[in-house]
Parts: structure tokens; C-alpha cells; sequence
């Protein structure tokens, strides 16, 4: 670990080197021909960092711009807003791991990390890179996230929760070339999109998990955002399990998609 | 299937103007954008210029500026990609179009935040949605609603890199036939306390407040740090055959795009610009041409002291005995760092110049700096040769992206 990072860096790190071991990803496969397709959450800027702040900037219950440029922001860390950026989770991946090949990285839920799937497929096919870490990470116990999803009518039924996966993906030619060992198949998966306006109303959102035709609940933890499908089937994975894995979403910013895999076990 | 890739329409909201004519001429003149920071009262900071968009005219119904800019811009392009009359939309099949969008990030408005955390309640007078300013991906789904743009909108938060990176992708997406059409670009605005602020805390902000004009002067000895821009910049993109069917005029061809990570630091570039030269590279792959088939890089060019030594340090280790053909310049030095818009606004930039037949020159590099040796475009404008164009874009984070693209002859 390097660098200043908030804890949704954290969590991207740990779960993007935990993938990459799993997988047996070594440096030289690594470097330039590894990319990275990352999904994060909603950006968590961290409540012990923000108050001081706003604190500092607060003068009889009103934000002072003077307070602000002359007492406050002398207090805080440099870096400060460097925590939060949303490219922050990615860039540290990539710092951590050496890796120097494509990217995608968008945001900031389920629906998006299936356009993130997509995109590494694609370089995949591409023949761009040899190995796609594929993940989603969202530091959702956070103040400020919970004032996002407040804005969206179904939220208030969730607990949201901390995740971040990372799924690493590579054909199947050059996981033999390598001897890997092979977790599991992606089959197929689609995704399409109902256009709506977000100042006047939400899609209903709806979301699956099936394995060998057995729903896995998904509420058990809390709501993963754009981890909720590699979270689980991580865990599916770190268990043995065996079997063809439906994932089917409908998400609240009208993206509807499914995919199939098969875990192997 | 391989589809090339026409650009029939740009949109702008910039601090150089929001109509193409204004957005050229006053590129072409070496005009700045730059002034007063107006938008907030900058009290005591240390910078307290920078370029703000032109709002007259912009409906500002939204509370947060970018979203507002990203909606006008995807107007303008839509409405320059029309001919005669008839939507662009209308000739293709009703939802295959797609929106590939840089965003700029989720800054919360300072003064929100002390009434959040002094009350503990969202204010009464707050819109559910806008709320701490951070409806970034809603702007997604508004613009691809208004447009019947069926496919997944497709959001890029790579900071400086985003919206080259939502060129590129969308680009992509047409070249390999996933896509009809695309609207492509990026928006952004920091300009608020926090955006300021935290770019003052890192000393990355130009300090002239006394001249605002000369402030940004990337590749410059003289240079001080960015002068922060805001803004936003969309593209019409089709493939060519269809775009010719249809009778469009088409200002140039998308022809390439490569992405990388530095790897390295989070606000400085790899020294020897390993990053920058990989994005590159994988542009001109992506392509298929080599170095010697550039004729002029619209540079990064950030007016920092040490973006602008590795940008030329990378460019010349690309180039090699090329180096001298491709001629250089920075529109950033005009209108400042747009941060997430800056490599479409850049783009568009870019377009527009050389269909005119020039290219602009990077303003304010009276004493170009040694360690930034290249052909650079200075003192004015440039009868623009043939030939192809390299768009870079380095984002905080060490998130590279390049762009090759070449004017419709």
C-alpha cells in the first residue's frame, strides 16, 4: 500500500490483489498487457475529513468563504480532495499492481459495471490485452452516500454496505498457455437501457442472483451497489460452489441486463 | 466489421463562446477566457482568476453548472449534425443511438454542507436531486432521453482523461458496429470553494491574479501552474458511409485511440512520460499509421511545471527524427483546464481550427521553456497541412488518453 487513500482505495486494492493472486497474475503478465474495468460507487467523501472543514468554515451557522480560504483549508491534508476522486480506486490499482495497460472506469452502479464487463470483453476479443481485472468497489457506510440514495425513493428499505470484487478474465487459450487455473466461464450476457428523465421518476429497481436455478440471496449483507454481482460471486467462488449463475438487474437508472456463468468449483 | 468514423456535429459551451463561429474566431485570435473568478467569492485564496463559461443564453435550471453545459452542448451538437431540417436521430432506427460522456467529479457546495452538518437535515429548500451538487451521472440520462439515445449511456470519470476517453470509446463502438450514431464529449465545473480550494491546497493553480490574460501559458518558462476552465464539448458521431448517405457535412474522421496508466503518481506524471507514450502508441496502432504520419498534436498541455517537460519529453521520445514535423499547441492556454471536458472541448477546438484550414497557437509562450523542446505553434495561428492529428489528454491519477483523428479533405 502506497499513497494517500481513502477507504474505497483500500477496498479496490485489496480486492484487485486478491484477484490477481488467485489467478496467479505474476508481474510480467502485469504490466502493459493487463487492463483494469472498474466500477466505483458514489463518491464517499469521509465524514472525519469533511467536518473539521466545514467546522472551520462555519461562522454563526453560515458558511464563511473567508473562514474557508484563510483558516480551514489550511488545516486539511493536501491531498484532501485527491481521496475522493473517482479515479483514485483505479489509479491505485494500478499503482499497486504495475499495471500500465487500457482502462475503463465509470460509475456508479450495478447497471454501469456491466457496461465495464463489456468493455474488457471487448479488449479482450481485441486481442489489446492478455488479462481483464474486471471489479466494482463502493464505500457506501458513508454520510454522504446515504444522502444519495435518499434522493431515490426505494433506498430507505436499505442497508447499504461496504464491497468491492474483482474478477480476473482472460481467454481460455491463454489461461492454458499459462496453466491457470480456471474458476469459472463467462457465457453470455446482455444489457439494454430504458431512457428516463431523473428529475421526474426512478425505474423500479429489481435485482436476482441464481445458481444451479437456486436463488442466492443477495439482502444478507446489505446493498453492494455496482459489486453486487462480482461480491457474490466471489464468494460463491471462495466457497466451491458449482453451477450455472443467472444474474438478472433491473436497475433504478434503467438499465436492464443479465449474464450467465458458469462456476466450475 | 470495421466502420470508419465521421464527426458531423459539435456542440460548445466554453469561455471563448458558445457558438462555433465565436468558439474559432476567438481561438484563431489567441483570445483568452480568462478573468475574475465571478461564480463565488474567492475571499482569500491564493488563485482567484479563472475561465468561466459563457452562461448567457444556457438555461441554468439545474443547480449544478456541468450538467447544465453537458445539456447545451449535446443540443448544439445535434442541431449541427442535422441536415436539412430533419433530426440526425431520424435517420437511424428509433433507440440505436448511444451518449459516451466524461463527467467531472462530485463536489458537494460547501455552503450545503455546513447547513447539512450544522442541522442534520437535508435543507427545506434543496431539490431531492441536486442536492450537494452531485447529479453528475444524472446528466447521463437526461441528455439520452431528450436525444432517443437507447443504448446503455456510458459515463468515464478519468479526470483530465474522461471525456478523450468517451471519444474513444465511442469511436470504438462504431468502428466495431455496436452503435448507430454516438453523441461523445464531456462537461465539467470546479468552480466552487472545494474545486478551487483543493487545486490551491496542491499548488497546481497559476497565482497572476493581476493578469488574468497571460496566466496560463503552457510549455512557457514563465508558467506558474493551470488556470482552472469550465465548460463542456459534444461530438455527432456516425459512420462515414451513413453519414454520407444522408448528405451530412463532415468536419473530420475519428481514426484512432489508445488508453494507458502511468502507474506512478497521483498528481504527477511518470518522469520519463512512460504513461503518456504508451496512450500514444496505442493511438497510433489503433490507427495504423506510425509517428511521421502526424502533422499536429493538440497537446495536454496544462501550463504546470511538471506536466508540460514530460508531455514534450514523451512526445519527442515518440517521434524520435519526426519530432520536428508535428507541430504543437495547447488551447488550454486560451481557455485553461477544463478538467473532465478539457479533451473534448479540446477536440472540438481542435475540429473547427482545422477545418478553417490553421490551427491555433498555444497563447502566451513568449520564452518557451528548453526542457519542453518541440515545433510549437506560437505568436499565431498555422496554415494546417494534411494529414493526421494526434489529441492527448493526462489525467490526475496517471489515466493517459490519446485521440487520432484527421480533417474531412
Amino acid at each position: 500500500m502506497r499513497k494517500f487513500m481513502g477507504k474505497q482505495d483500500h477496498l479496490a486494492v485489496i480486492a484487485a490483489c486478491q484477484a490477481a493472486k488467485a489467478a496467479g497474475a505474476d508481474d510480467t503478465l502485469l504490466r502493459e498487457r493487463t487492463g483494469v474495468y472498474l466500477c466505483v460507487g458514489y463518491i464517499p467523501f469521509d465524514r472525519a475529513d469533511i467536518e473539521p472543514l466545514s467546522r472551520n468554515s462555519t461562522r454563526d451557522g453560515q458558511f464563511s468563504m473567508e473562514l474557508y480560504s484563510t483558516v480551514a483549508l489550511q488545516q486539511v491534508n493536501p491531498l484532501l480532495t485527491f481521496r475522493c476522486l473517482p479515479n483514485m480506486p483505479i489509479f491505485h490499482v494500478s499503482l499497486n499492481l504495475g499495471i500500465q495497460g487500457p482502462y475503463f472506469i465509470t460509475y456508479p452502479g450495478p447497471g454501469q459495471f456491466y457496461l465495464a464487463l463489456q468493455e474488457a470483453l471487448a479488449a479482450l476479443q481485441r486481442g489489446e490485452i492478455d488479462l481483464a481485472l474486471l471489479g466494482a468497489v463502493a464505500d457506501q457506510d458513508n454520510f454522504l452516500v446515504d444522502w444519495h440514495f435518499r434522493r431515490q425513493r426505494y433506498s430507505s428499505a436499505w442497508t447499504c454496505a461496504d464491497a468491492a470484487a474483482f474478477l480476473c478474465l482472460e481467454a481460455r487459450a491463454h489461461a492454458a498457455r499459462r496453466s491457470a487455473r480456471v474458476l469459472g466461464e463467462y457465457l453470455s450476457a446482455s444489457v439494454e437501457y430504458e431512457p428516463h428523465d431523473p428529475l421526474k421518476d426512478t425505474p423500479i429497481f429489481a435485482e436476482t442472483l441464481r445458481l444451479a436455478g437456486s436463488e442466492v440471496p443477495l439482502d444478507q449483507a446489505g446493498y453492494l451497489g455496482p459489486a453486487s454481482l462480482p461480491a457474490p460471486a466471489c464468494w460463491l467462488l471462495a466457497r466451491g460452489q458449482a453451477g450455472e449463475l443467472r444474474h438478472e438487474l433491473r436497475s433504478a437508472d434503467g438499465i436492464v441486463a443479465r449474464s450467465d456463468w458458469r462456476l466450475l468449483g | 466489421m470495421s466502420q470508419r468514423v465521421a464527426v458531423t456535429g459539435l456542440g460548445v459551451v466554453s469561455p471563448l463562446g458558445n457558438t462555433l463561429a465565436d468558439f474559432r474566431g476567438r481561438l484563431l485570435e489567441g483570445a483568452s477566457g480568462a478573468g475574475p473568478i465571478t461564480v463565488f467569492d474567492p475571499a482569500s485564496l491564493p488563485t482567484r482568476i479563472a475561465a468561466q463559461a459563457d452562461t448567457r443564453g444556457l438555461s441554468l435550471e439545474h443547480k449544478d453548472r456541468k450538467v447544465a453545459f453537458a445539456i447545451a452542448a449535446a443540443r448544439d451538437a445535434v442541431l449541427d449534425a442535422q441536415t436539412a431540417g430533419m433530426p440526425l436521430r431520424a435517420h437511424y432506427p428509433p433507440g440505436s443511438g448511444g451518449l459516451s460522456i466524461g463527467i467531472g467529479l462530485e463536489l458537494f457546495a460547501m455552503p450545503d454542507m455546513v447547513r447539512l452538518l450544522e442541522t442534520k437535515q437535508m435543507p427545506p429548500d434543496a431539490h431531492p436531486l441536486t442536492f450537494l451538487q452531485t447529479p453528475s451521472d444524472i446528466c447521463a440520462h437526461i441528455i439520452s432521453k431528450e436525444h432517443g439515445l437507447g443504448r446503455p449511456p456510458l459515463t468515464h470519470i478519468a479526470a483530465c482523461a474522461a471525456s478523450t476517453d468517451a471519444i474513444g470509446v465511442a469511436f470504438r463502438m462504431l468502428r466495431d458496429g455496436k452503435c448507430a450514431w454516438m453523441l461523445a464529449g464531456g462537461a465539467d465545473s470546479m468552480l466552487n470553494p472545494l474545486g478551487v480550494g483543493g487545486f490551491c491546497k496542491l499548488d497546481a493553480l497559476t497565482r497572476r491574479n493581476a493578469e488574468p490574460h497571460k496566466a496560463s501559458r503552457p510549455f512557457d518558462r514563465h508558467r506558474d501552474g493551470f488556470l482552472l476552465g469550465e465548460g463542456a464539448g459534444m461530438l455527432a458521431l456516425e459512420p462515414l458511409e451513413a453519414a454520407r448517405a444522408r448528405g451530412a457535412k463532415v468536419y473530420a474522421e475519428i481514426d484512432g485511440y489508445g488508453n494507458s496508466f502511468d502507474a506512478y503518481g497521483i498528481s504527477e506524471p511518470h518522469p520519463n512520460g512512460d504513461g503518456a507514450l504508451l496512450a500514444m502508441r496505442r493511438a497510433l496502432d489503433s490507427a495504423a499509421i506510425g509517428p511521421g504520419g502526424i502533422c499536429y498534436i493538440n497537446a495536454h498541455g496544462t501550463s504546470t511545471p511538471k506536466n508540460d517537460p514530460v508531455e514534450a519529453l514523451a512526445i519527442r521520445r515518440l517521434w524520435g527524427e519526426h519530432t520536428a514535423r508535428a507541430a504543437v499547441s495547447s488551447t488550454k492556454s486560451m481557455l485553461g483546464h477544463l478538467i473532465s471536458a478539457s479533451g473534448a472541448v479540446e477536440t472540438v477546438a481542435t475540429v473547427i481550427c482545422g477545418a478553417s484550414g490553421w490551427m491555433h497557437a498555444t497563447a502566451n509562450l513568449d520564452e518557451p521553456d528548453p526542457a519542453c523542446d518541440l515545433d510549437h505553434i506560437r505568436g499565431g495561428p498555422r496554415r494546417m497541412e494534411h494529414g493526421h492529428i494526434l489529441k492527448n489528454s493526462f489525467g490526475f491519477g496517471g489515466q493517459n488518453a490519446a485521440l487520432v483523428l484527421h480533417i474531412a479533405g
